[in-house]
């Protein structure tokens, strides 16, 4: 059986994309990672255009991340304030991304250009993850572990505005959360990704924020901004395939919860170990493609 | 004097010993919906001023589809560094969005060369302007040798993709008059208004041929979601928030006991 893609002008096997929905799904929930940068490959592998696995993305994370939110919001885990400032400096930054995602792909080097950005992302997190992992996994249980220094970043105190942010019980300038949004913003919008994986190490390690309101509030950032990034992407390029991201997301949702239940079973060193290999595994299959020399030199595009 | 006159006599009678070739479409109107994964054609027809044309020798059939005039962009991929990226894009202009042929036997065998020529019989005689985007070379001499390059290699792109196809067979001669041809539209057959011809050949001389039109269209839901895609695109954008909004709350109802 076969369902024909209205955006993506493919006919696809749904079941595929149910399984490659709930394999990411899975993931996520058991790392307790968005998962949208596995996605992206993912989609891209199995021969969607790379402009629509992005685009499409986008609407699916809005999806995930509500469904997410909801929980964080009951127990009251969520940083208005905090959220707002995100908001705030991601609504610039996706205008940005959707402005550069559109000049590359008027250049006809969006594939190339979305495969590099993947690269040096998966890349560097991959490996940053596996260093941390084995570092950890290698010392000795016994061996005391290093104490986190508690200096506070410096070059925060001195930023202007600094207010309070009731729910995170800090005192920062809002300068640096907006950079953040703004920042996230345009990885959200080149990449189809939530930006989690950049937004909670970020708000954990230099905006100090505490551990229980990190993912709350990441959440309601990606809400905002991967909706704004869905509509610009939709007005702008044509790139949003509402079948296709309904489609993950049922497999996602399924995944998840199964996820969620085989994460509490590993220890978190093996967990981060395990997910630096399948993030180094995905880079290294778009470098395998990037570089090895093509089937066919010529590629076709157009339609009616 | 003579001769002329007989010579004369025979050129006038020619026409009325041509064979006729007509051809009717089992449905002009194909639907590609959700669930499209190709569908068959039957062309159907009818030869008269040939007796039994199944037997006797030397009668053969060729059709043509050709599916909407479609821009095309063809991309030659480039090493740079280490990696492969394209190169400056050449436009297709007005090529058929799908191309398929039948015929009885090998079309070089059945139609003379300036009549597959005249008529585009088959992939290698379509006419593709493959004019160049940007100027990649510096004298017109070679960049007519590039874009020719770039016109074979979209041909045979779009034979890999399956819309341009030379197949030899589906052709059936049924009882007298009359055949049938039976193609195969690919799943990714474009939508658009496609032209059907058949040509009649007998030795090597065509001696009929005959149009007829088809229609491929989307239906179903997608076709109205690809509408709203690229008419409304606002609107298809704040309605695909919506309903992924939506589909998240139900997401976490449904999985909020377990």
């Amino acid at each position: 059986m076969l369902i024909y893609l209205p955006i993506a002008e493919i006919p696809v096997d749904p079941f595929v994309i149910l399984f490659m929905g709930a394999v990411v799904g899975f993931l996520s929930g058991m790392f307790g990672v968005g998962g949208g940068f596995l996605m992206t490959p993912l989609l891209i592998f199995y021969g969607i255009p790379p402009a629509i696995a992005v685009g499409t993305q986008s609407s699916q994370i809005v999806a995930l991340s509500v469904s997410g939110v909801l929980v964080h919001l009951k127990r009251k885990t969520v940083d208005f304030t905090m959220g707002g400032f995100l908001v705030a400096g991601g609504s610039v930054g996706v205008v940005v991304g959707i402005f550069i995602f559109r000049y590359f792909r008027a250049m006809g080097q969006i594939e190339t250009f979305i495969s590099l950005a993947y690269i040096i992302f998966l890349g560097l997190i991959g490996s940053l993850m596996m260093v941390e992992s084995v570092r950890t996994l290698l010392r000795a249980p016994d061996a005391p572990r290093p104490r986190r220094k508690h200096r506070s970043v410096e070059w925060m105190a001195v930023m202007p505005f600094a207010m309070r942010f009731r729910r995170s019980q800090i005192y920062i300038s809002p300068i640096p959360p907006i950079i953040l949004g703004f920042f996230v913003g345009v990885l959200s919008a080149i990449m189809g990704v939530g930006g989690g994986f950049i937004m909670i190490p970020v708000m954990l390690y230099i905006l100090k924020m505490p551990t229980n309101v990190v993912i709350g509030t990441s959440l309601f950032q990606i809400i905002f901004v991967t909706a704004i990034a869905t509509v610009l992407h939709a007005a702008a390029n044509q790139t949003v395939d509402i079948v296709l991201s309904l489609l993950l997301l049922s497999g996602g949702v399924i995944g998840a919860q199964i996820g969620a239940r085989a994460g509490r079973r590993l220890k978190g060193e093996q967990l981060r170990a395990l997910l630096a290999l399948i993030v180094l595994g995905v880079c290294a299959r778009l470098v395998f493609g990037l570089v090895t020399p093509p089937a066919s030199p010529f590629i076709v595009v157009g339609g009616p | 004097m003579r001769w002329a006159a007989i010579l004369s006599a025979w050129f006038m009678l020619a026409p009325a010993q041509a064979a006729e070739i007509a051809i009717a479409l089992t449905n002009d109107h194909v639907e590609v919906d959700t669930g499209f994964s190709g569908a068959r054609l039957t062309l159907f027809g009818a030869i008269s001023g040939i007796e039994a044309p199944a037997a006797s020798a030397g009668v053969d059939i060729i059709s043509v589809i050709r599916g909407p005039a479609t821009q095309f962009q063809i991309r030659r991929l480039l090493k740079r560094g280490p990696i492969w990226i394209p190169g400056n894009t050449h436009a297709i202009k007005d090529a058929p969005g799908l191309y398929l042929t039948n015929a009885n036997r090998p079309i070089t065998d059945i139609a003379p060369l300036p009549d597959q020529a005249l008529y585009s019989l088959g992939t290698d005689f379509l006419i593709i302007d493959a004019t160049q985007g940007h100027t990649e070379t510096p004298n017109a001499a070679q960049s007519g040798v590039h874009n020719n390059l770039f016109a074979k290699a979209f041909v045979t792109e779009a034979k890999d993709a399956g819309l341009y196809r030379d197949r030899i067979g589906g052709v059936e001669f049924k009882k007298g008059a009359l055949f049938a041809i039976n193609v195969y539209l690919p799943a990714n057959t474009p939508v658009g208004d496609y032209s059907v011809a058949v040509y009649l050949y007998q030795d090597g001389v065509l001696l009929g041929r005959d149009e007829a039109e088809l229609m491929v269209n989307k239906v179903g839901i997608e076709r109205r979601i690809f509408d709203l895609a690229h008419n409304q695109p606002v609107t298809y954008g704040i309605l695909s928030v919506v309903i992924s909004l939506f589909a998240g709350w139900i997401a976490a109802l449904a999985f909020r006991k377990s």
